[in-house]
């Protein structure tokens, strides 16, 4: 195996910094968050120090991105009536959003409605750049976008130019955010699952 | 390719979806113009999808929507006084990226989202049932959990008995719900994805 090169690492002092912050906030924390962070201390400074994970980087015009897979997280307020007709379209589905396949490039979606009612939230994960996966959305699946976005208070139609502002001012991108395996965009997977299934069927004919 | 006969029961079955849809077109008439176009525009596409999904949504268990084998939590949590600001020092001395969900082992991804100053979304989505899930995180990653979770009012600490009411209490089950790869676990992609380079070095060897 070759040598991996080591990431360039952050100098002992600025990790002592961090974790000196860090200790000083958690100063006035609850008697539990003060004792775990000193038993975790040690393992968050190796993390650190040692081994640097994969750095976040952003999604573009808004979002957290991670290795191929970014995140997308809006909250809207709804539109009057606008809970009655989302509700009556994801019970009609039974919450199943099949032709969210034809974007390509979408991992998960959720829609949550909370506030009672007055607010929704619209969470999803997918690959690469916000632009991009906001254009997909647009060219594969307008109508449904205006299905459900109409229910959005402001939503200005897929098809105006304003579309892109509107999504990009009510998302918020994450603090955090972790991906399992983040090199694979949904297209690799797919193709991986394919490649398993032949490598099985290659081995029980030569079995 | 042998005909497909239609199971017995199909009439009957059409005759709700019709009924459904014609409430939903109900719920529409007061709806934005646009949206009103597009339901038009996909009725004939809304019938056969709610006659035959393509995936089914159910339950994750204690609450959750759970797709295949991939389940979403979504948590909309108050913070204690402090909370954020301790949270905020946490996240950034890991540099956003939360890797200590690798020992948790059923995590897809995961994002920590400030709404405001007053509260936190946290959501996942993940393997499994609910209950088990839980565990993993009490028992792979507790301190962590506490450290990060002492962010927020009431918070029992990971050990008590009380932990999963309380986190129960805060989820809001996800009314939509979407995932590309639906039956493929954290695991079995790790594993394709292993399965994908050995095919490819064994295919440099023999060419």
């Amino acid at each position: 195996m070759a040598n991996q090169t080591q990431p360039p690492i952050e100098s002992e002092q600025d990790v002592t910094d961090k974790i000196r912050q860090l200790r000083a906030l958690f100063a006035d924390a609850p008697e539990l968050g003060k004792k775990t962070l000193e038993n975790a201390l040690r393992e968050i400074k190796q993390q650190v120090s040692e081994t640097p994970p994969p750095t976040i980087e952003s999604a573009g015009r808004v979002g957290a991105r991670l290795g191929k897979v970014s995140e997308l997280t809006i909250i809207v307020p709804l539109a009057p009536g606008g809970a009655k007709r989302l509700r009556a379209f994801l019970r009609l589905l039974g919450g199943n959003l099949d032709k969210g396949d034809k974007v390509g490039s979408l991992h998960d979606m959720r829609f949550v409605f909370f506030d009672n009612d007055t607010r929704m939230l619209f969470a999803t994960s997918f690959d690469g750049d916000w632009d991009a996966y906001i254009d997909d959305f647009v060219t594969q699946i307008p109508d449904y976008l205006d299905i459900i976005d109409s229910a959005w208070d402001g939503w200005p139609g897929i098809r105006s130019p304003g579309a892109k502002d509107y999504l990009a001012q009510h998302q918020i991108s994450a603090e955090s955010w972790y991906v399992a395996n983040p090199n694979l965009t949904v297209a690799e997977t797919r193709r991986l699952e394919r490649v398993g299934k032949a490598v099985e069927e290659f081995l029980d004919k030569v079995g | 390719m042998a005909k497909q006969t239609a199971p017995a029961n199909r009439p009957t079955q059409d005759l709700a979806v019709e009924q459904k849809i014609q409430k939903l077109r109900e719920v529409f008439a007061d709806a934005p113009q646009m949206a009103k176009t597009a339901l038009e525009n996909k009725l004939g596409e809304l019938t056969s999808q709610a006659s035959e999904p393509r995936s089914g949504m159910e339950s994750a268990g204690r609450t959750g929507s759970r797709q295949g084998t991939v389940s979403e939590l979504t948590l909309i949590l108050p913070f204690a006084p402090g909370g954020a600001r301790r949270l905020r020092a946490l996240l950034q001395a890991q540099n956003g990226n939360f890797d200590d969900a690798d020992k948790v082992g059923t995590v897809h991804d995961m994002r920590f989202v400030f709404l405001d100053d007053t509260k936190l979304l946290f959501a996942t989505a993940y393997d499994g049932d609910w209950d088990p899930y839980i565990d993993d995180f009490a028992t792979k990653i507790p301190d962590i959990m506490d450290i990060a979770f002492s962010a927020f009012e009431g918070w029992p600490g990971i050990h008590n008995p009380e932990v999963k009411d309380w986190i129960a209490k805060h989820q809001v089950t996800a009314e939509g719900w979407y995932v590309a790869n639906r039956d493929l676990t954290v695991a079995e992609t790790r594993r394709l994805e292993k399965v994908g380079k050995a095919v490819e070095e064994f295919l440099d060897k023999i060419g």
